[in-house]
């Protein structure tokens, strides 16, 4: 607001103390997992403080008998790291998503910028149609048909493959963001790219040339939202990867434990934080991008 | 091909006859235009070679009596893909016979027929967006139309995991059964439907408010420290939900292991054996707690959008309050919050139709329980998108899951065409 309006200290305080509150619950669960993924014992020995845990201490005392008691100690050990990275398939987990995500990512850009630009600035019959379908179809999680999704991995010879990941991945992902550029583009005027066309420019050079380097703040968004999504589905992974040869959602779920098998959350907690450092660092430095990307979602009046 | 007609406007019934009779004659015929004409052609002499296979598959998709060697679940795939086929080639005739229609009408307007040379240019131009659309086009046929027309026919059916090969055609016996028929399946679904609507009105209202809430404190704050709160408030966004919801099940599990028990027990608030079931108890305790978490995970979202709607926000208009004199509160009741409400509140219902679809966030805390009905697989905390994965993957139902999957798909759908009807370039009738 203006800059000659300054608050009254209560008010301040009031802000202030919203904003504690708010960071503290904010804060509290991702320090109690980095706490866990940290500590040298177990989770059933994690101390209610973070970054303590109890510990049996054994001691004779003055008589020579010996004594038990628990003792809450600080402590701090990155053995869970060495045990996740020693955690038979968890590298092939990271290489595997990662390849899929960068696949995903590429598939997304490419179809979703190319089709959002035809949806912008051209016009051809049943255009409107297409629009609606695009946007019903984008409503539904794709997985409602997964057993038909898998029928036809199986059949195009991509079951247990990697780029049968990539596929269904970026097709789900085309009808909401080629949406959203499209809504993006919109607001961009036409100018430009007539200019270029009467100077002899055809489409592919207009699109490459003039469109793409506008559309540069919503492909950081998509080229962040993309990649995101392979790194956390278990879905799909589950359906048409062996277990051996899975992805990272399967895996860290893998490792929390299902009904019959162990609970690692110690485990977990390290491989989650090393999944979610990268992630934060992504969205400090894309924050902008995002603000815009999420704006352009708001399809206004 | 000598055939000539007239320009005037009066061979419209000669045009539209041979366009017609066959893709692309009108093209060869009339209007000279021989390479687009060559090319329709083919594509109709195709189609025509392949009906025996398209009529071949269709008549089984409607049969659907498979065994061992050609199962079912193929013949309901393959039947669907060849009826794709025949609509693509039903709206591309279509296409070219208005296509035929506008090349005519064009070249009555300036009185002679195009040159070679002309109409091949023009083809590069309105190719474009044929080309332009045909990546995502088949990625969407493929992966998202395909399968859920799979999955909306599979209701009609006895699909199982048990019955891959064999299974038949039943009519409205599943949706009988789910609506009615069966007390079991009709007792989950009232329950489930009625808390799938309490919960997504009450996680869109509780994460806008929220939202709300930390936008206008980071944006009326002036401490330095605005930038670092904001970072911080941001991470859950920025944290995919799977990780974070599952450390939330690990929070507030029943046992001494849950961190809230572990704390309340060593605070002698609780005794250890009276734990609290935040998850694990009443129903009422368990959709609390989804509620409170995915507040915890979509709070910054909102917070995310309403800063950048707060800050986009004239300058002017700021300036023009405080020369007239208004007061902070005044400005912020009668201009921030109008602006930002109004601007945000389609998202309102976007983020409606998202919750109720929000599988991650009640299947990664509970896995839709606790008290979960044996017959039917439907938790106390089951919205119907993890009730529709939990019958089809744990059950193998796949069929009751699809009357489920259409009945949500009903619902929904109206949101999404009142969503596009209010859009600029529908209202603008651009498209």
């Amino acid at each position: 607001m203006g800059g000659n309006m300054k608050n009254k200290s209560w008010v301040t305080a009031v802000y202030v103390v919203v904003l504690v509150i708010a960071s503290i619950v904010t804060i509290y669960p991702l320090l109690y997992t980095i706490s866990i993924a940290f500590s040298p014992g177990e989770e059933y020995n994690i101390g209610v403080v973070p970054f303590t845990q109890k510990v049996t201490e054994t001691s004779f005392n003055e008589n020579g008998k010996l004594q038990m008691r628990v003792a809450t100690k600080f402590g701090f050990s990155t053995r869970h790291f060495q045990e996740l990275f020693e955690y038979d398939g968890y590298l092939d987990w990271i290489k595997n998503t990662f390849i899929v995500a960068i696949g995903v990512v590429l598939i997304t850009i490419c179809v979703c910028t190319l089709t959002a630009y035809v949806f912008s600035r051209f016009k051809f019959p049943m255009k409107k149609g297409m629009m609606l379908t695009i946007l019903i179809l984008q409503i539904f999680p794709t997985f409602i048909g997964m057993q038909a999704v898998y029928e036809i991995v199986v059949r195009v010879g991509g079951y247990n493959h990697l780029w049968a990941l990539v596929l269904i991945y970026g097709s789900g992902n085309v009808p909401y963001n080629t949406w959203l550029i499209k809504s993006y583009l919109d607001t961009i005027p036409m100018s430009l790219d007539e200019a270029a066309r009467i100077d002899g420019a055809n489409h592919f050079k207009i699109f490459g040339t003039i469109i793409m380097p506008m559309l540069k703040p919503m492909i950081v968004f998509l080229g962040i939202t993309s990649f995101t999504g392979p790194w956390v589905d278990f879905i799909y992974p589950k359906l048409i990867l062996k277990p051996d040869n899975t992805t990272l959602g399967p895996g860290l779920l893998q490792l929390l434990g299902t009904g019959s098998t162990e609970s690692h959350f110690t485990l977990f907690a390290a491989g989650a934080l090393l999944v979610a450092v990268p992630f934060i660092l992504v969205f400090i430095f894309g924050q902008s991008a995002m603000v815009t990307g999420l704006g352009a979602g708001a399809v206004k009046e | 091909m000598g055939t000539s007609i007239k320009l005037d406007g009066s061979s419209k019934k000669q045009v539209l006859g041979a366009a017609c009779i066959f893709m692309g004659l009108a093209h060869i015929m009339y209007l000279k235009q021989y390479l687009k004409g060559v090319v329709l052609a083919a594509f109709e002499l195709i189609f025509i070679i392949l009906s025996p296979t398209i009529y071949e598959n269709i008549r089984k998709l409607f049969a659907l009596n498979g065994n061992l060697a050609n199962p079912s679940r193929v013949r309901l795939i393959d039947g669907l893909f060849y009826i794709i086929i025949v609509a693509i080639f039903l709206v591309a005739y279509y296409l070219s016979i208005r296509n035929a229609l506008d090349s005519y009408v064009e070249c009555c307007l300036d009185g002679r027929l195009k040159s070679q040379k002309e109409s091949m240019s023009g083809i590069a131009g309105k190719a474009f967006p044929i080309f332009g659309l045909a990546p995502a086009f088949i990625l969407i046929v493929f992966f998202v139309v395909l399968p859920l027309l799979f999955s909306m026919l599979a209701a009609f059916t006895s699909y199982s995991n048990k019955d891959m090969i064999r299974f038949k055609w039943v009519g409205f016996k599943n949706f009988a059964d789910m609506f009615g028929g069966n007390a079991s399946w009709t007792e989950s679904f009232a329950g489930v439907a009625i808390w799938t609507v309490i919960w997504g009105l009450m996680a869109t209202v509780t994460c806008y408010l929220g939202g709300m809430i930390l936008a206008t404190v980071l944006y009326g704050a002036k401490l330095k420290a605005v930038p670092v709160f904001r970072s911080i408030l941001i991470l859950p966004y920025a944290i995919p939900s799977l990780l974070t919801v599952s450390v939330w099940t690990f929070i507030l599990k029943s046992s001494d292991i849950g961190i809230i028990n572990k704390t309340l027990i060593s605070l002698h608030i609780i005794d250890a054996n009276s734990t609290i079931q935040f998850l694990s108890g009443s129903n009422s305790m368990a959709r609390v707690m989804c509620i409170l978490v995915n507040m915890w995970v979509g709070i910054p979202y909102f917070m995310l959008l309403i800063t950048g709607q707060m800050t986009a926000i004239s300058a002017d208009v700021y300036e023009a309050a405080s020369i007239d004199g208004a007061s902070k509160f005044q400005v912020f009741k009668s201009i921030t919050l109008p602006l930002v409400v109004y601007q945000t509140a389609p998202l309102i219902i976007m983020s409606f139709t998202h919750n109720i679809n929000n599988f991650g966030a009640v299947y990664y805390l509970t896995g839709g329980g606790p008290n979960t009905n044996a017959a039917t697989s439907a938790g106390g905390t089951d919205i119907f998108i993890s009730w529709i994965y939990k019958i089809s993957t744990d059950q193998g139902n796949y069929y009751m899951g699809s009357v489920l999957a259409i009945f949500v798909f009903a619902v929904l759908a109206p949101f999404a065409i009142w969503n596009f009807t209010r859009t600029k370039s529908f209202k603008e009738g651009e498209l």
